[in-house]
Formats: C-alpha cells, structure tokens, sequence
C-alpha cells in the first residue's frame, strides 16, 4: 500500500510517517502543495492524505488538479470545520475529511474503509482463535460453547472481529455500532466492552478483547505473555 | 461641531427663522394697513381742500373777487407747495396758477381723484377738479386742487425702513434668546454626556444618575442603563467562562507536563514509558474532547444552522438515542418511557446528541429504580422536549443558570471525571440551531430539563443566540 502524505506542519508529518510505516504503508511525504502536487500527478498511490492548508498550492486546488487526472482516494485534514468547508472540500472530490485535532487511531480506520473499498465479499464466519462468530445465524460460540449474547453485544463483537487486530477508538466503535457520530461524554462503549468482556473472556483462561489505555479496544488472540 | 449636527445650533436658527417668520407677517400687515390709512388720509386732506374751494367758487358773486380769490388761493398754497391750485378758463382774469402742459390735458370726472406728475416729481400729485360752466357771474372755468403724496410716501419708506431693522433686529434678539434657552435646556444632556464619557470599563458596576434629570432624558437613561446592566452579565459571564475553560484546560495540561518531566528525569524501562504515555493520552483526549466542545459552542454562538433538517417524528429519534443509551440504564438500573409525539424539521445528529446529554445527565441523578419520563409536545410553533428524572429539588438560583458553559450545580465539583460541564450548553446551543429555547424546572422532588425546536423549517431563524 503505497500513501502520499502532504502536510506542511513537520511534527505531524513525522508521525504520519513513522505511525503509518509501522502499519505497514510504504509512505511518501511532501512538505508543500507543488511537492504534493508533483508526486500526486507521477506516482500512482493508494490513497493520499492531504492537509488543507498548504504553503504553495491549497490542498483544494492540488485536489482539483488532482481529479482532473485520476481517482486517487484522498483524505483531508483540516483545522476549520465549519459545514461549508466540509462541503466545499467534499465537492471537491475528496473521499473523505479528518478534523485536527484528530486521533491517529481514526486516520487509520478512515484508511482502511478507503483501501478497502472493493474488496471481496465477506466470510459467514470470523474467527477470532477459538471464538467463532457465524454472521448469518447471528450466534457466537468460543471454545465450542454457545456465548448468548444480545442484538447490540453481537453488533459490537462483529465490528471488533471484522476489525481484529486493529485498535477500535470509542468514537469508531459508537458510529459502527449505534451509528453515532457525534461526540459524547457518555461511557456508553466502556459499558458495552465491559458486558461483553464478561461474556466472551470471563469464563475462558485467556482474554481476546483487550483494551488499550487512551486509544481503544482491540479484538485479538494475544500469546500468553 | 457644525450647526446642523448640533442641537443647540439647530434651535437658535430655528428661533430665528420663526422670529422672522412672526415679525415678518406682523410687518407686512402694519404695512398694509399704514397703506390705507395714509391713502385715506390723503384722498380726505384733497377733499377737504376741494370742497373749500368749491364752495368759494359756488359763491362766487362777480368778476371783482377775483383778486381775492387769487390771494387766498395764495395763502392756501404752503411754501413747500404741497398743496398747490390751479384755474383754467378763457378768461385770463380768472386763471390762476402754472397751467402747464399736464394740467391742460386732465381729464377727471368730477368725484374721481387721479394721479400727475409735474417735471422731474418722483411722488405724483393727487388731484381733483371741477368744472364750472359759463354763468352770469364768470365765463366756463376748470379748477384743480393738488396734493403732493411726497411726504406720505416719506412716512411709509420711513415706517419700512424701521420696520426692517425692527424685524432684522428682533430676529438676532430671538435667535440670541434662542441660543441660551437651547444652551441652558441642554445642559443636562451635557452633564449627562460626561458622566457617560466619564464610565470606565474596569468599573462595571457603574451606571448614570437619573436623579437630577428631566423626564425627558430619564427614560433614556433608564434604558442606557439597562443595556449597561446586561452588558455587565455578559461581561462577567465572559470572565468567568474564560477563568472555567482556563482552570479545565489547566488541569490536563499540568498533569501532561508534570508527568512527561517525571519521566524524562530519569531512565525508565519500557512499561513505565508506556504507562506514561498512555496517561498522557488519556489527558489529551480529554483536551480534544474541550476543544471540539468549545468550537462546536462557538460556531452554533456566530449563527451557524443546521444543513441538511429533516422533517421527522421526534420520538423516533429519541427512541434511537434511548437505545444507544441502554447499557447505561441498565448499568443505572433505570427506566425511560417517552410520552407523546411531535414532528418537526431537525439535524438528526444534533437533535440526539442534545438528547443524548439530557438523557445522561438525568441518568446520572437518579436513584436505582427511578423513572425517567420524555414527554414530547408541540404548541406555539414549537416542539418541545423534555426530560424528567425523579431527584432533589435542585435551588431556584442555579435552574437559570443550568445551560451556562462549565456552570455547575455543586461548585466543589470540580474533580471531574468523564463530565466537563459542556453537556447542557450543547443542547442551548442546539436548541439555538433550531431556532428554539431550553427550559428547567425543579420541584417536588421531579426536575425537567428539555429544549424545544421549531416546528416551521424556515420561519425566524434571525434571532441573535448571543442574546438569547
């Protein structure tokens, strides 16, 4: 997966960089819009993350000139978020649009939608080591156990085992689940974790939903450490 | 300060204008009327001369008085020849007088009175004359008796003259009584103007005596004062909003610097960092959590609406948030039942997330067990909803003042967990977006805490949320 990340701000840039590497992108930076621009029109990437203001050329324009060429999926983050800014860049051709501050764990999931557009179809069945989730008859089994579980606590394992290994923020776990997309100080996914934890990993040795302090949760077998 | 902007200068020329106007009026008609009286004046003096004369002429005996007639005639003429006599007739020893050119040429009836002017006159004589036919007594003869209008037209360019002074110097007198009057009415506006001038933006609490001032201006003031009132609420609500999101801003912020330092002062295994760090994020996510709240704040405040409303049941809406909220109530061990209905164009999004807080913030005060009651109504163009959970009264002072940004019943409150006290500030806020108001009432151990939304897509939505 090859990224092209143009932002003029260098700490963030930096982050972008070593963050997504460690993910697993092979990452292009520029520094300016012409620089952005530039390697935009010559390199086929996979998906482009572009700040909106840029010294040289704005993120909108280099988009313009973008789409004029190709379909590059394209991210943008942006420090103004009224609604017309949000339009103006949508109109713009971008795929999709990140307001700083945001968090890392959210650029990659909005990543992720984006290259996976198209992908194949999906299995009836996820598993997650010895947890078996079977998507059509809406049932969860782990260790050959049937695991009863509610309409929204199922919801909720299906989005982490879709995701396994990937951490889920709160804020991506609620707008998949709930289809809530808007901020709230309620521990509504805190409370939905800790139930369904109770369920799937309380009468087992080894846990598979596991939280990660400050940034979410994560669905995967961990080897006992 | 130019006359036409300043009142004082208005005024005085405005007294003037009227002087002029009155003195004027009352000029042109003293005018007139000297007019006629002199005209009459005139015409009787030439008449009375006429009439002596006439009958002088009418008992007239023979030829032999002649001389004597001539002589009084003489007597009559006044040196400054403002009355003067003439006699025409074919006898040259009746004929009396310069019979000049003009004189030979009138011709007036015999009541009529006209007009001559003799060499270089500027004034023209009035005259009459008679004719006496031929008679036993004396052969036909015309007599003419004239009086100069010089002096009368004299005594009119006199009475003008005087007049215009009068009435130009009356005017000056009007407008200088005019000025002061102006002057002194106004200076309570002066005084006024320097107490307002004299207000100091660090002493809010000062306003303008309305004491010594005239009715006129109290009510001014009163209300000058009013908006000085509110403006001082605003300004302490600003205050001390910027001293809450300082001291909610403070917290995190220390805990990230204090704790980077700690770290960094000495060499630190893996896990320790990691712990670190993970803590950091905890605080910097609440720091993002203000930020976004306050820019949501600040962007409904300068009038931004909702893009796309949607009209749609109300109860469907807040049945999706109870849903999303029910591991929480079940957690709470606390039951909602939404009552009635109401249909109105609303932002999916904001209209639950202003739910969502309600809804919170009742869980959060109620008692395992309780109810929680959302009533749904629709009156006045509006849809309201309301929120209401069993729980001790809350203080009449501090329902107001619910919706304030970081305003908080309990004040020690402050260690604050998962709430910084933007909750009920966003559904203002909303509620504002939709063109609608908030609302709370405590008693009876049931307080209701809700906001309305109006029910018409595109009718007033110029209000100022900054006043609201």
């Amino acid at each position: 997966m090859k990224i092209l990340v143009v932002e003029d701000e260098l700490k963030i840039a930096d982050y972008l960089y070593t963050g997504l590497t460690e993910q697993g992108y092979s990452v292009d930076l520029a520094h300016d819009g012409l620089d952005g621009q530039h390697l935009a029109l010559e390199v086929d990437y996979d998906v482009i993350v572009l700040d909106q203001m840029l010294p040289g050329l704005n993120g909108l324009a280099l988009l313009k000139s973008l789409r004029a060429v190709k379909d590059t999926p394209v991210i943008i983050l942006t420090a103004r978020d009224r609604i017309e800014d949000r339009v103006k860049g949508l109109q713009a051709g971008a795929d999709d649009y990140l307001v700083k501050p945001f968090s890392f764990i959210e650029l990659l999931a909005r990543l992720q939608a984006l290259t996976r557009r198209g992908r194949k179809q999906e299995a009836n069945e996820l598993h997650v080591g010895d947890l078996v989730i079977d998507l059509m008859a809406r049932k969860a089994f782990r260790d050959g156990s049937r695991i009863d579980l509610t309409a929204k606590e199922f919801a909720l394992l299906t989005v982490l085992a879709r995701h396994q290994g990937h951490i889920l923020s709160k804020t991506a776990i609620a707008e998949m689940v709930w289809d809530v997309n808007f901020d709230t100080n309620a521990n509504v996914v805190e409370v939905a974790i800790k139930r369904l934890r109770t369920k799937i990993d309380g009468p087992f040795k080894t846990g598979l939903l596991h939280t990660v302090r400050g940034m979410g949760y994560v669905l995967e077998e961990r080897s006992a450490p | 300060m130019s006359p036409v902007h300043s009142i004082t200068g208005r005024l005085t020329a405005m007294f003037a204008l009227a002087a002029l106007l009155v003195l004027s009026l009352l000029g042109y008609a003293l005018d007139r009327e000297l007019a006629t009286v002199l005209e009459r004046q005139q015409v009787e003096q030439l008449d009375t001369k006429f009439q002596d004369i006439d009958y002088v002429l009418q008992r007239l005996r023979g030829p032999e008085q002649w001389a004597r007639i001539h002589a009084k005639l003489d007597a009559l003429t006044p040196p400054n020849r403002s009355t003067q006599y003439w006699i025409l007739s074919d006898d040259p020893r009746i004929r009396y007088g310069n019979a000049l050119a003009e004189i030979v040429g009138i011709r007036l009836g015999a009541n009529s009175v006209g007009e001559l002017r003799i060499g270089g006159q500027v004034e023209p004589m009035l005259i009459r004359s008679d004719y006496l036919p031929a008679n036993e007594r004396h052969a036909a003869l015309r007599f003419i008796v004239g009086v100069d209008s010089g002096p009368y037209a004299r005594t009119r360019r006199t009475f003008r003259s005087v007049m215009l002074v009068s009435v130009s110097g009356g005017m000056l007198l009007a407008a200088l009584i005019g000025y002061f009057i102006a002057h002194s009415g106004l200076v309570p506006l002066k005084r006024l103007s320097q107490e307002a001038y004299a207000l100091s933006p660090n002493m809010l609490s000062q306003r303008l005596m309305t004491a010594k001032l005239p009715a006129e201006l109290s009510d001014l003031v009163g209300s000058f004062n009013g908006a000085l009132d509110r403006l001082e609420v605003a300004y302490q609500q600003l205050e001390s909003f910027n001293a809450d999101v300082t001291h909610e801003l403070r917290t995190p912020l220390t805990n990230l610097i204090g704790n980077t330092q700690v770290a960094l002062s000495r060499e630190r295994s893996v896990p320790q960092l990691v712990e670190v760090l993970q803590s950091n994020l905890e605080d910097l996510e609440r720091l993002r959590g203000i930020v976004n709240d306050m820019l949501f704040l600040a962007r409904a405040n300068l009038g931004e609406r909702p893009q796309q409303l949607l009209f749609t049941s109300l109860a469907t809406e807040v049945h999706k948030t109870i849903e999303f909220l029910d591991f929480l109530l079940e957690e709470a061990q606390v039951s909602v039942r939404v009552q009635g209905d109401a249909r109105a164009p609303i932002e999916s999004a904001l209209f639950c997330r202003a739910v969502t807080n309600l809804l919170h913030n009742a869980i959060r005060h109620s008692e395992p067990g309780a109810e929680i009651v959302v009533e749904l109504v629709s009156r006045d163009g509006q849809a309201h909803v309301s929120v209401s959970n069993p729980g001790p009264d809350i203080p009449h002072e501090h329902l107001g003042r619910l919706f304030d940004r970081f305003y908080r019943v309990d004040a020690s409150r402050t260690k604050s967990g998962e709430s910084h006290g933007l909750g009920l500030a966003i559904v203002k806020a909303v509620a504002a977006m939709h063109a609608g108001n908030v609302f709370a009432a405590s008693s009876d151990g049931i307080t209701t805490v809700g906001f309305s939304v109006s029910t018409g897509a595109h009718e007033k939505q110029n209000h100022n949320p900054l006043i609201s």
